[in-house]
């Protein structure tokens, strides 16, 4: 068996926490191989949970944008929020789900720019969604530790 | 290194012509200057008969660097300040010209026998004095803030914008970055800088000196309690007092610890002793403005590291650091500021 991405960059940061960080003399190298071992760290669980993400991501932005496409009073909006919500990831690949998010996320962008300006029933409601979502997104993408 | 203290050396001894052999013993880089290079020295010369040694910091210009800042801004900082209430290393030296080492830089004396590693207020001996530590700390931010701009020599040195205009010429700067960095769509800092145009603070009373970058990290500090030195000026502006402030405020410098701004004193605390070194008192609506913002600059901080960074202009690993990490937990602070208090589960 092969060991997972995830289990062999974890293994390559204890070996230069441990072994070679320890051996650099010159303060500011060991300094930046400290911080490659957090970014490795990072790398690692952003390895094992990437993909899942950006899936929670979008599925949650189209929801969203769904549900605003039959109240917006904007013909061209209501059509742009539409077409989004039904459209569907093409892959898995990060690259693609990266792609639709960015998508997503600027049209999100646009509709809560409209909604928050709004006193109507359907504009708070949608408004709240999307900082449910935007509050969901921070903690999905919150990396567990931080190295400072 | 050896070859460019070689070039320091020489640099140094067409500024010091009174001296002879003027030579760099000893050349480190210091780790973390995302946005100059900076070295330690220790140069040997002759001068009067007699040798001499010298403990120096260079800051050279980096071929890129995480804020896009003004050299002379930061050393005019540091000669206005120098002998003052504000404890400032003594500057020496600025360069423009390429000639000496590619790229402008900037000489000052070093600060002996201090550190500004915040890991270390966690750890003794520098807990048991934390607090001493956290009293200067505010209060040498307050002396700033009273520091008349005139007095020291940076109201002509420096842009003066109008009372009214002084949060609007932030927002303004930081979105630019924003706009021009992204390389993704940011719904938390949109949201946020709409949030902040549509409500935008009093003005201050007076146009005060803004250090810019005013944390934890950002003084030398030793196990007795005492601040030697603010450094990192490179950021420094007039404006409104309360952008120091709160940025010094933000939780990014004590994270995840809420209770401990900057990893010092409680909150309240530090905003009395503000307060009473300032002779100003705070306006909490206006000061609530300038948290958010904090956090927007950080944003634009952070997304322009990580622009660098993946573009090549700079592959220094704190870059990539400064651009994983802190967007992560601003966007996580702006999130909790802003959103409705529904849905906090």
């Amino acid at each position: 068996m092969k060991p997972e991405v995830d289990v062999v960059l974890r293994s390559m940061m204890t070996k230069l926490l441990v072994e070679v960080a320890p051996a650099i003399g010159d303060a500011y190298v060991r300094s930046n191989v400290e911080s490659m071992v957090a970014l490795l760290a990072a790398a690692a669980e952003e390895f094992d949970r990437a993909a899942e993400v950006r899936v929670a991501e979008n599925r949650s932005m189209r929801a969203i944008l769904r549900a605003a496409a039959v109240q917006v009073p904007d013909g061209d909006l209501r059509a742009r929020l539409a077409l989004a919500a039904e459209e569907s990831d093409p892959s898995l690949r990060i690259a693609d789900l990266n792609a639709s998010n960015d998508r997503l996320r600027a049209l999100l962008i646009e509709l809560q720019a409209l909604v928050e300006g709004s006193d109507e029933g359907w504009a708070r409601e949608i408004d709240g969604a999307i900082w449910a979502e935007l509050r969901a997104s921070a903690r999905r993408r919150a990396i567990s530790f931080y190295p400072f | 290194m050896r070859e460019l203290g070689e070039r320091i050396a020489a640099y140094l001894a067409h500024r010091w012509p009174q001296a002879a052999d003027v030579d760099v013993e000893a050349i480190d880089r210091i780790f973390g200057g995302a946005s100059r290079e900076t070295y330690r020295l220790t140069v040997r010369l002759r001068e009067g008969g007699g040798l001499r040694h010298l403990r120096l910091i260079l800051r050279r210009d980096p071929t890129s660097s995480l804020i896009e800042t003004d050299r002379a801004t930061e050393f005019r900082a540091y000669a206005a300040f120098h002998g003052t209430n504000v404890p400032v290393p003594r500057p020496l030296f600025l360069e423009t010209d390429p000639r000496w080492l590619d790229r402008p830089f900037f000489v000052m004396e070093e600060i002996i026998g201090a550190v500004s590693t915040p890991k270390l207020l966690t750890e003794h001996p520098y807990l048991d004095c934390r607090e001493a530590i956290g009293e200067r700390k505010w209060r040498i931010l307050g002396l700033i803030a009273r520091t008349d701009p005139a007095k020291v020599g940076l109201l002509d040195a420096l842009e003066a914008p109008v009372l009214e205009e002084c949060w609007r010429r932030e927002l303004d700067y930081w979105e630019r970055i924003i706009d021009e960095d992204e390389m993704t769509p940011q719904p938390i800092a949109r949201a946020a800088i709409r949030r902040l145009r549509r409500d935008p603070p009093p003005p201050p009373r007076r146009l005060s000196v803004v250090h810019g970058d005013y944390r934890t990290g950002n003084f030398l500090f030793d196990d007795t309690g005492r601040i030697h030195a603010i450094l990192d000026w490179e950021m420094c502006h007039l404006g409104d007092p309360l952008e120091d402030l709160a940025w010094a405020l933000d939780p990014l410098w004590s994270w995840p610890d809420r209770e401990l701004p900057g990893k010092l004193l409680p909150r309240e605390r530090a905003l009395a002793l503000w307060e009473e070194a300032s002779g100003m008192t705070i306006d909490r609506r206006a000061l609530g403005w300038w948290e958010i913002f904090a956090s927007v600059k950080g944003l634009a901080i952070w997304i322009s590291s990580g622009r660098e960074f993946a573009d090549g202009r700079n592959q220094d690993p704190i870059l990539a650091l400064a651009s994983w990490f802190p967007t992560d937990v601003h966007d996580r602070v702006l999130v909790e500021r802003l959103a409705p208090e529904v849905d906090r589960s």
